[in-house]
């Protein structure tokens, strides 16, 4: 196990950069970075280090900005403290930090409830699993209440238009967009289940296809999903849904088989 | 240390100050969040600014970014470092996420964006600061091609492959250009 230990501790530096190049690789140094207490205090120097270099770069930001940051603020909820326990077992909280895969939030949330009653039933010593769950599901809760008022806001938007389209693989996507809010809600309905092995993506596609974001993964349920909310949409964006292996992609792979100008 | 003599507030713009600050943002205080945004608000926009390059798109992401200090202020852990870095992660993260896609994107459609890197990265980093300054002169303490390396990792937003595309050097030898150049960098500005 040496040599890859060390092959791994040589990654402090690129991964204090953001430079690793794939998330699987990122996953894999995270689980080293857990056990490697000398790691982790180098990838903290370097991090201290890395932000040097970026006051370095400091800029006045435009003047819009603060006002539509503090609007944000005013009707943004936070999120819940994490309890020790689940602050230990994560160290570094990445996915809090890039939360593409809470886009899910409604669904995922509604799964982790449910899957949260299942869980409680169980025995003594899966305790501690189930308090580390119970942590998230709070925390996946609070996202969806907010995110919730969120997707109603963009439906009830007095600009708001809907449309729908059947997918090729079966069932229909349904897009609500409003072009003052920046925002959409997607709804899916009787999308095929998927075989072992495929998740559905979502993206965002920009003019002249230049800019493609992805939006996290759909986690259908009973054949339904969303409403999933997606921000940031600028005009021209194309919304789309490819099938893609588990995880997600970083770009898509395929061609999207439904897009919906956002 | 400073806890006992709580009638001396820390030096505003100190990391005390701020690790203060984001405390108290994480118990809602949205007063305590424009003081926040006062004193980050510059480096996250000027970071952004140079990884994604589009002002218009860095105001978009620096506003993701300002907006999830705000939501995540809870999930700042002062023990695992300052609260400046603390942000600056998320808003470095967020921008090599926007560019990546972004050249992901135009390598599909079978376009080169070229994305300029001067070739004098190091002149370009140049501020009226003198924390900009002491940078500047700790980078210039680096072989070139450690500089090479962390500027276009860190500035440039690409991945230690890219990197070595680039500058034609292996991937492992990378690794450790990359390490050791931090290694220098982290002793020259005195980080802890």
């Amino acid at each position: 196990m040496a040599p890859l230990r060390s092959s791994q501790h040589a990654l402090t530096g690129v991964y204090a950069l953001d430079a690793l190049d794939t998330d699987a690789e990122v996953a894999r140094f995270e689980r080293h970075l857990a056990r490697c207490q000398n790691c982790a205090s180098e990838v903290r120097g370097f991090q201290e280090t890395a932000t040097r270099l970026g006051m370095a770069v400091s800029r006045q930001p435009p003047p819009a900005l603060r006002p539509a940051v503090m609007g944000e603020v005013a009707r943004t909820r936070q999120l819940p403290a994490l309890d020790d326990q689940a602050r230990h077992r994560r160290p570094v909280p990445r996915l809090t930090w890039r939360p593409r895969l809470a886009a899910a939030g409604a669904a995922i949330g509604l799964a982790v409830a449910i899957t949260l009653g299942v869980v409680l039933v169980n025995t003594q010593n899966e305790l501690g699993q189930t308090q580390q769950q119970l942590s998230q599901a709070r925390h996946q809760l609070a996202l969806t209440k907010t995110q919730l008022a969120a997707i109603n806001a963009v439906r009830t938007a007095s600009d708001a238009t809907l449309v729908t389209k059947a997918a090729p693989i079966g069932g229909t996507v349904t897009v609500v967009s409003s072009a003052a809010k920046r925002q959409i809600v997607v709804t899916t309905r009787g999308l095929p289940a998927l075989r072992a092995g495929k998740v559905y993506q979502l993206w965002l596609i920009g003019t002249n296809g230049n800019r493609i974001r992805s939006e996290g993964l759909l986690a259908p349920h009973n054949g339904r999903s969303g409403p999933v909310l997606i921000s940031g949409v600028l005009p021209g964006d194309i919304f789309g849904i490819t099938l893609e292996p588990p995880g997600g992609t970083v770009q898509p792979t395929v061609p999207p088989f439904v897009a919906i100008p956002a | 240390m400073r806890a006992s003599e709580p009638e001396m507030p820390p030096p505003e713009g100190g990391d005390q100050y701020l690790n203060g600050l984001l405390a108290r943002v994480a118990r809602g205080d949205q007063a305590a969040f424009e003081a926040v945004y006062d004193n980050l608000a510059g480096p996250v926009y000027g970071l952004i600014l140079r990884v994604v390059r589009d002002p218009a798109q860095s105001e978009e992401v620096s506003q993701e970014v300002l907006l999830e200090v705000w939501r995540a202020a809870s999930r700042f852990d002062p023990a695992k470092g300052s609260a400046a870095t603390w942000a600056m992660t998320i808003a470095h993260r967020r921008a090599v996420d926007r560019v990546r896609s972004a050249a992901a994107a135009a390598a599909r459609e079978q376009r080169t964006v070229e994305v300029p890197v001067p070739h004098d990265a190091v002149a370009d980093v140049v501020e009226a600061s003198l924390d900009a300054e002491r940078v500047r002169r700790c980078l210039d303490g680096l072989t070139e091609s450690q500089r090479e390396s962390i500027t276009l990792a860190y500035y440039g937003g690409y991945s230690y492959r890219q990197v070595g595309e680039r500058l034609g050097i292996a991937l492992s030898t990378i690794k450790t250009r990359i390490r050791d150049g931090l290694i220098r960098m982290r002793d020259c500005l005195g980080v802890s």
